[in-house]
């Protein structure tokens, strides 16, 4: 079966049975390996993208049913050459990445949390996180970087220190 | 030895390297999902491989037949033990083989692998295999497998090579013995003891459970074998692969990129050698990534252990002897450092407090189920469980305050450790005294109403792994400095800050300039492995030692360019320049080129392994590691809440004090102590990787195997303690293993605190909180 997506505002067509996880077209077909598969079941949140503008695992959302909404990947969430997102940036200075191998679906959650969420609290931002393993950190930076990233976000950035 | 550690070189940071929280420069790479994992690569004509593993626990193979399997379309190769008879095993006894050869002695060991054209030919290949077992009695139990009629794992064990012999026998693949005092000592301390108590723990497996989980991509070309793997341990990889193919350990290279984390788990070959036999046989390059459940059921885990402990104490809460029974699964073979590990139990023992008298046994245990593994901390955590759940007990059947009795028993600077090593820097009461200030013992808060509180504290020594390792230090043409190591950053930080920052103090340039290559072991000399919190000590100090013969190389050149004496010369960022007259100065990639055609290009190699202290080694019997290297204190208090209706366990307070010799990189320390205190709390309340009766382990998914999420993880206050360890690169000593050890035992000492009664088992689920408090009540 063809299926056509939009994948980081690129159009993507690939032929695939219809059951084939978004995570699959996306690391083997259309080679955005940024998304992480440790579980394949739903549990770790390390292959976590946005569809439209909800955050989903896309190990279990077949690629039929990714067809109507855009798909954003960690590679699309700011340019390869261009400047961080706050959330990516606030990960980085929080010191909230060790092995990485959470980091992108982390940073997927946190960004589409933070559009709808702009002043959390850390108890937020901590449920917000549920669905995202992390074996590295304890999440404490994580949770900080959240935090980091809100408050980048609320203060436009010329008029940041 | 180094000289890193003597105050002249610390005294003047040139830099200021050490001692700052610089974010990890990967990290960048990391939140752009831009960093290139071992799970991510890909390469041209790559086949997909898959490994056919036993479904039972025990059998006997009475049929395997490939031929069918070899004829489906896509496949390219398929192997069994047919094609690998070799013996090998991680440094002790060499009792494993690739695949399963005539006999099945776990539920998912492999029986043959595939490699086919898609991972769906490779699957279908799987299932057209001819497997026929007949079935043998699983031998589970840790008690059952030594006993005298146990049917034996491996008739043939006495046929095993080992380093040493007279420590095993039938189903004991290791018996390590420490003993301190002779007979009459010791019966004359049970005889004057004011009471004994004696106690029995058991605690389950624990799975690392890294993100990503072993993967690797094995060719094949003119003789020798080229991996890319996800692993703590470079050389190891290449050793073992060697060994268990039959073939030289040079014949084998191994790249490691990016790693999604180890904790233990990936110090040791697993998926490298079926890849590599696949790999030869289709003359295609190969890759074989475990899924989730083969994870779970497969990658050698914490041993579960049974630990029996009796002790004679004064009046006072003194302890006069104790005695420990220690049994720990090695499962069904010794491919993991469980063995290597038997002599752990006893030094954990003794090595915080005073104990006269020791008669420490600890049997290492052949069963029917998957191998068990390192894990962080390995022995520590459940002996320290055990060891200090016990000194509770000792101390509620004194009526002896838990602080006091651990104050009267803790070891103090210059006093032996059970193995007769001075212990010689311990601030064991500085830590307890820091963890005091912010969490008062005797500061009484009530417990929410209905909740019963509890409270614990908890010394600890522990140490820091000796192992070899050797660096290269080199200047490049623009004036940068690249560190060769086959060290290994796995996700600590310990390579992409630790060694950067000693290796940027000790020449005097940016820490951004120092650029450190991935692991290559054709590349790259020996280095011992990320294990055992070695990397920033280990691989700092041989990068460290390097980094200094540079610094004399690189001012011996611009001395003859600038015409002056090196004494005056100092590096400072991107120049070398005269002390105090910054004008004269020539850049390091100007020295770099002069260097070239003069003198040569110029870089060092440092070399560094701890040189063993001191001990009574009259008093270790079997033990394969004797002696506690490169020592750290720490303290450890939490204060916790039980709902006596649901068993269920809150941690309200955390309070860490670690000694860190010399924190090179703070907020790297502080990743550390989080991430390793979240997988303490996960081992103490819930983490249990559940063997059935039949030998399997019942636990395949991350929902019913369940590691700590964003709402677990107390806040922890943590106190870095500076205690320069003179061996230490700028006097750091190990940080990232430490941190798990007293975990599970604090927080089952507070509950046990808060439900009136010794916690034996861990985890301590609601269940079995339920379980102690209605035996309580009887
Ligand atoms: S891989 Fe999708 S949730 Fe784990
Ligand atoms: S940083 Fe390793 S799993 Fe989160």
């Amino acid at each position: 079966m063809n299926y056509r997506l939009t994948v980081n505002g690129r159009a993507a067509e690939v032929d695939v049975p219809g059951g084939t996880p978004l995570s699959d077209v996306l690391r083997d077909h259309l080679h955005l390996r940024g998304t992480k598969v440790s579980c394949g079941t739903g549990r770790c949140g390390s292959c976590t993208v946005r569809l439209g503008d909800r955050a989903v695992a896309s190990c279990l959302l077949p690629v039929a049913l990714a067809e109507a909404e855009p798909v954003t990947t960690v590679e699309g969430l700011s340019a390869p050459d261009g400047p961080l997102h706050p959330v990516q940036e606030a990960m980085v200075s929080c010191h909230g990445v060790q092995c990485g191998a959470c980091t992108p679906g982390m940073v997927m959650t946190l960004s589409t949390f933070l559009d709808t969420t702009a002043d959390p609290d850390a108890g937020q931002v901590r449920e917000a996180l549920t669905g995202n393993l992390c074996r590295c950190t304890g999440y404490h930076t994580i949770v900080d970087a959240a935090l980091t990233a809100a408050a980048a976000t609320r203060t436009p950035r010329e008029d940041r220190p | 030895m180094t000289a890193l550690s003597e105050p002249a070189a610390r005294a003047v940071p040139a830099t200021g390297a050490v001692g700052r929280s610089i974010p990890r420069p990967d990290a960048e790479a990391k939140v752009r999902g831009a960093a290139v994992y071992t799970v991510d690569l890909a390469e041209a004509g790559m086949l997909h491989a898959a490994v056919l593993r036993a479904e039972l626990s025990a059998a006997r193979i009475t049929r395997l037949d490939t031929s069918a399997a070899a004829g489906l379309p896509g496949v390219h190769a398929v192997v069994t033990g047919a094609d690998a008879p070799a013996l090998s095993g991680m440094l002790v006894v060499k009792d494993q083989t690739v695949f399963a050869i005539d006999t099945v002695r776990y539920a998912g060991e492999p029986i043959a692998a595939v490699a086919a054209e898609t991972p769906e030919q490779a699957a279908a290949a799987l299932a057209a295999i001819e497997l026929e077992l007949e079935p043998l009695d699983p031998v589970v139990d840790l008690d059952a497998a030594v006993a005298p009629d146990a049917r034996l794992i491996h008739p043939g064990w006495a046929d095993y090579a080992a380093p040493v012999d007279g420590f095993r026998s039938g189903n004991i693949a290791w018996d390590a013995r420490l003993e301190k005092g002779t007979d009459e000592e010791w019966s004359a301390a049970f005889a004057a003891a004011h009471r004994v108590v004696s106690d029995e723990f058991r605690v389950p497996r624990q799975h690392q459970t890294p993100l990503e989980p072993h993967a690797c991509v094995a060719r094949y070309t003119t003789g020798r074998y080229t991996v890319h793997t996800s692993t703590q341990f470079p050389h190891s990889v290449r050793s073992r692969t060697a060994e268990l193919l039959g073939i030289r350990p040079s014949a084998v290279r191994v790249l490691v990129p990016t790693v999604g984390g180890g904790f233990g788990g990936k110090l040791d070959a697993m998926l490298e050698p079926m890849a590599c036999l696949l790999a030869r046989r289709s003359g295609r390059p190969v890759r074989l990534v475990n899924s989730r459940a083969e994870e779970l059921a497969t990658a050698g885990p914490r041993e579960n252990a049974v630990l029996r402990l009796r002790t004679a104490v004064d009046a006072e809460g003194r302890i006069l002897a104790q005695e420990a029974d220690v049994l720990t699964d090695n499962g069904a073979n010794s491919s993991g450092e469980t063995v290597i590990c038997a002599g752990l139990p006893a030094l954990a023992l003794g090595s915080t407090y005073r104990i006269p008298l020791a008669r420490y046994r600890t049997r290492v245990v052949y069963t029917n189920t998957a191998p068990t593994a390192a894990f962080r901390g390995v022995g520590g955590p459940y002996v320290v469980f055990a060891q200090e759940s016990h000194l509770d007990h000792v101390a509620r059947a004194l009526g002896v305050d838990r602080r006091e009795l651990r104050l009267r028993n803790v070891l103090r600077p210059g006093e032996a450790m059970v193995n007769g090593q001075a212990l010689d820097d311990p601030i064991l009461i500085e830590a307890l005294e820091s963890v005091e200030r912010r969490a008062p013992w005797d500061r009484e808060r009530p417990a929410t109403p209905g909740k019963l509180r509890g409270k614990a504290v908890v010394p600890l020594t522990w140490l820091t792994n000796p192992g070899p390792g050797e660096a290269s230090v080199s200047l490049s043409d623009d004036g940068t400095v690249l560190v060769t190591t086959a060290a290994t950053e796995i996700g600590t930080g310990a390579i992409q800050t630790g060694v950067r920052q000693i290796v940027a103090e000790r020449l005097g340039v940016h820490v951004d300039d120092v650029l450190v290559s991935t692991p290559d072991t054709d590349a790259a000399g020996f280095d011992n492995g990320a294990q055992g919190s070695r990397t920033t000590y280990g691989a700092g100090n041989a990068a460290g030692e390097a980094a200094g013969e540079l610094r004399e190389q690189i001012l011996r050149t611009a001395a003859d360019m600038l015409e002056a004496a090196e004494t005056d010369l100092e590096i400072a960022g991107d120049v070398v320049q005269v002390a105090g007259s910054p004008g004269a100065s020539v850049t390091l990639a100007a020295v770099s080129a002069a260097a070239m055609w003069s003198s040569g290009p110029l870089s060092a190699t440092g070399r560094f392994v701890a040189q063993p202290p001191e001990f009574d080694a009259g008093c270790v019997i079997g033990g394969l590691f004797s002696t506690i290297n490169a020592t750290s204190s720490h303290a450890h208090a939490a204060e916790v809440e039980v709902d006596p209706d649901t068993g269920e366990v809150t941690v309200l307070t955390y309070v860490v004090a670690q000694d860190v010799g010399r924190a090179i990189n703070p907020a790297m320390i502080v990743g550390q102590v989080n991430g390793a205190v979240a997988q303490g709390v996960g081992y103490a309340l819930y983490e249990d990787l559940r063997i059935g009766p039949d030998g399997r382990v019942l636990d395949r998914n991350l929902e019913t195997y369940r590691i700590p999420t964003a709402l677990d993880v107390p806040p922890i206050d943590l106190e870095i303690l500076e205690n320069p360890l003179p061996t230490g690169p700028y006097g750091a000593k190990g940080v990232a293993e430490p941190p798990i050890v007293p975990v599970a035992a604090v927080l089952a000492c507070a509950v046990s605190d808060a439900i009136g009664v010794t916690v034996t088992d861990l985890p301590l689920s609601p269940f079995a909180v339920l379980a102690a408090l209605r035996a309580n009540r009887r």
